[in-house]
Order: C-alpha cells, then structure tokens, then sequence
C-alpha cells in the first residue's frame, strides 16, 4: 500500500475510505504558496477526460473535500507529492498501516 | 425515373443505412455519400458547393468557439453549484434546476455544447450527495430537446431551418415556438419529481456539506469572465436583431467569437479552434452535398408530390403528417439528415401552390427536435450524454431511457399537434 508523509504546519489531511472512494479533507494552512499548488492538482484532474476520478468541493478557510475514485488513489497522491503538498510517499507492505509504520 | 435520379436514390438510402448502423462514424459515411454524388457526376462539384448551407455551418462553429471560451472561466459550474445551493442540497430540487438551466442554455448556446457543459457538472454534484447520476442525466437530455426546440440556434433542425428559410428570423423562431416550448416544460417537470423522487435521497449531512461550499472558488479568470460574458451577451441581443441589421444568424455568430478572439489574444486562439466539433461539421457538409443529389435529380419534388397526394393539399392533414412523421422519425434517426431531407421538400410543396408554408415548417421544428426524445439515439445530445455517462461507469441502456423518453416525447408531440392547430389551422 502507498504512505505518505507532510507538514502539518502546512496542511492537515484526514481520509475516508468508502465503497466506491475514497474521501479526503484537506486544510491547507499556510496560504501561500500551497493553496495555488493544490489547485493546480485540482486543474490537473480536471483538465483530463476523465470526469468522475478525482473531484474538488472548496470551502471556506482554505478546506477542501476531495473525492477520489479507487483506482486514481495512487494518481491522486503522486500529484499531491509533484506539488510538493507531501514530504514523502512510500510502497509498504499490505496490511501496515500509517500508525503501525 | 432518369438514371441518375436511380443513382441518387440508391447512394442516399446506403449511406443512411449506414448512418443508422453506426459501424463507421456517420462523418466518414455522409462524406463519402456526398463525394459520390460528385464523382458519378449526379452534381457537378459547382452545384455542390452551392448546395452547404454555410450558414449552419458558420453559426455551429461561431457558438462552439464562443461558448467553449466562456466555459474556461468555470462560469457554468458556477452556475449550476449557486442553483444546487438555492435548492438547498435537495436532490429533487436539484433535479429540476439542473433541468431548467439544461433547458435555457440549450435554447441560447445549443443543446450539444450545453449537455457538454452540464454533464461534468452533474456528476460532480450528485457524487457530492452521493446519488445516482442517471435521473439527473436523463432529465438534462430530455430538457436539451424541449428547450432547444424554443430557438433558433437551440437545435441542430432549428439552425438548418432558419437558415433555409430567411422569413423565419430569431424572433419568429421565439415566438413561434417559445411558448409550446414552455408548456411543455412546464408538464414535463411533475412528471421528472414523480418519477424520479424515490431514486435520489441523500442524508441531512451531505445536503449540510453542499450548502457549506464556497462557489465563488470556482470562477478560474475574472478578466476573462468579464469579456466572454460581454461578447455572449451582446452576440445574443445580435441574434434578436439581426433582421433589422439585415445580418445571418452565422455573422452574427462568427462576430461573436472573432470579438472575443480578439480580446483573448492568440494564445486562446488555438485551444478554441482545437475545441471545435470538426467532425459534425463535416458531417454537415456531407449530408447537404448527399441530399443536393436528390434535389437536382428531381426527387425531392417527386416525394413533395407524392405527400400532397396523399394528404389531398389540406394544410391541416399536412401540418400533421410532418409534424408526426417528423418526431416519430427523429426519435429513431438522426433528426440531422432527415430535416436536410425534408427542408427541400416543403420548399417543393411552396412551388406546387402551397401558399401558407408557416405551419409545416413549425410542425417540422418541433416534430424533429422533440421527436429526438424518443429514443436515446433520436439525438446528438441525447448520444453524446450517453457517451460521456457510460464512459464513467454509468451506462445508461436504449431501454432505460426509451420507457421515460418515447412517453414523454409522445406526450410533446401531443401538446405540439393541439398548439399547431389551435394556433395555425384553426
């Protein structure tokens, strides 16, 4: 399974898994310049032809939820680290999770 | 029967036939149709060329450059997500004012480019409520038809149309089809709450997490906000008065969107040239060099004829013949070739003494946009819709939409035949 790794001075992530998905929430917490990073991510995603794999909600206070298909999980994390929103991302073992590493 | 007129027919009902089978895209087929009238020399390549309505083809290209243009600001989304948040995160309230937006930028833009528009825009929002997509899609494909059915530029029919018979402007166009467009609008939308409601239900927390958004996110380019909405405003108020500026639809179009170009800048130019549907626009050029064959060779007025026989001349039976051919027709065919087909044969029964050609060519705008409702291959929208939603794993089958389409398209056509006659015949 992939990890990853941020600042959280930075941004703050909280994922969900669901059926279909996977649920991200995502507070960028230092404006500039990781707000613009994020939404050239989202420019990314939503420039492609493929129109259900990753979609953006914007709040208030720089949050965002972020739907991601299964099978964009791993699309969706490599652009969070292109854009430097991510320190580190890593192949573990199946079955370790981000607590147990 | 001439020769030539034998060959005409032959080549016009193969190419057709294989329109309708879809094996090759239907652009190679009707190109390969038109160059075979040339080549066999049924037309010469002079009479050809004569025969492209390059007004439809000016006004499809000129909208399509234009709106594709706006889209890039996100306006749209804007749009749709402001109306999604006024419905309260209701989905059945979202429903149907997804619909109407459907409805109104179909008349105004073109109902293509507006499913192309509305469908991102759809999945977005019901994968925020965690919904299914399909009532949504079905009911925006059903409203491209009506509203398109309300403008000029609202439906590929009503383009070819307009710009066949210069009397019928804009304005004639709204008036004349506006308000059937409306009512029939106005009893679709119970119907879509009725038969929808139960299969779009969300939670209170995700209508909550809608209704927290912050829409103005969205708009990407403020700057070029500002200018596309100026210059679609002013090509629409172009489109109301172009008679008075003695101007077509098509110049009023292409101004349009070399207005814009021109405000944009170069690098804007190649996107929005790249944007352009190329391939329905040679579609175009193929059908109306493919039926220029049977105009020349005298088959159109032959079948214009045949149709006068059979309804005795009486406008009444007329009207109502084309109106019910034409929907029933459209909802199987592509309404595209059948309306190059049949404008030719109306003008035919104004040279054999029709006088009043008014209600058939109404009878035939709403027969063919309507009539696209039928089934889901009755129309590029309804096609195009399909596509993208299949595409994303959301298939939508001939026999889903055809037990909610060919009744409600019946239905319009009802409404159509009663509003024809009341309103002409009468």
């Amino acid at each position: 399974m992939l990890t990853y790794q941020y600042n959280q001075d930075i941004i703050r992530i909280r994922e969900t898994v669901n059926k279909d998905d996977v649920e991200f929430h995502i507070q960028v917490l230092k404006e500039k310049p990781f707000v613009d990073h994020l939404k050239q991510v989202q420019n990314f995603f939503e420039d492609n032809e493929v129109y259900t794999d990753v979609l953006f909600y914007a709040y208030a206070d720089h949050e965002y939820r972020v739907i991601v298909r299964h099978d964009y999980y791993t699309d969706f994390i490599l652009a969070l680290m292109k854009h430097r929103l991510l320190q580190s991302v890593k192949w573990e073992k199946e079955g370790l999770t981000d607590s147990e590493q | 029967m001439e020769q030539q007129a034998i060959w005409a027919i032959g080549i016009f009902l193969v190419i057709y036939a294989l329109i309708i089978a879809e094996k090759i895209h239907r652009t190679i087929v009707a190109m390969i149709g038109g160059g075979l009238m040339v080549v066999l020399g049924i037309v010469d390549q002079e009479t050809a060329v004569h025969h492209i309505d390059f007004n439809t083809l000016g006004l499809l290209i000129g909208m399509m450059i234009l709106v594709n243009i706006t889209a890039e600001t996100g306006v749209f989304k804007y749009i749709a997500v402001v109306a999604a948040k006024k419905a309260r995160g209701e989905p059945v309230r979202i429903l149907i004012a997804l619909a109407l937006i459907t409805a109104v930028g179909s008349a105004f833009l073109d109902n293509v480019t507006t499913v192309l528009l509305m469908v991102p825009v759809t999945f977005s929002i019901t994968r925020q409520l965690r919904v299914n997509p399909i009532p949504f899609l079905i009911t925006q494909i059903l409203a491209s038809n009506v509203g398109g059915t309300a403008t000029l530029i609202g439906d590929p029919p009503n383009i070819m149309i307009g710009s066949a018979v210069k009397e019928l402007t804009f304005m004639a166009f709204i008036e004349n089809l506006g308000p059937i467009a409306v009512i029939i609008m106005a009893v679709h939308i119970p119907l879509f709450i009725l038969l929808f409601r139960n299969q779009i239900q969300t939670t209170d927390e995700l209508k909550r997490s809608m209704m927290k958004m912050d829409e103005t996110q969205l708009i990407t380019d403020r700057k070029l906000l500002k200018k596309s909405l100026t210059v679609l405003g002013l090509t629409i108020l172009g489109f109301f008065l172009h008679q008075l500026l003695h101007l077509e639809s098509a110049t009023v179009a292409l101004a349009g969107a070399f207005l814009l170009l021109l405000f944009t800048g170069e690098h804007v130019m190649e996107e929005a040239f790249a944007r352009v549907e190329w391939m329905t626009i040679f579609f175009f050029v193929g059908l109306f060099v493919l039926v220029s064959g049977l105009i020349e060779t005298g088959v159109i007025s032959q079948l214009a004829k045949t149709a006068i026989e059979l309804t005795g001349g009486d406008l009444t039976a007329t009207s109502m013949l084309i109106l019910w051919l034409s929907a029933i027709a459209s909802a199987f065919l592509d309404n595209i070739p059948f309306v190059a087909t049949m404008i030719p044969m109306i003008q035919e029964m104004g040279n054999m003494g029709v006088s009043n050609l008014e209600p058939l060519w109404w009878s035939l705008a709403l027969g063919a946009c309507l009539g696209g409702n039928g089934s889901l291959i009755g129309a590029s929208a309804n096609v195009i819709v399909a596509g993208m939603s299949g595409k994303e794993g959301y298939p939508i089958s001939f026999v889903q939409f055809f037990k909610y389409g060919f009744p409600l398209m019946l239905l319009s056509i009802i409404l159509s035949s009663v509003y024809v006659y009341i309103r002409y015949l009468m």
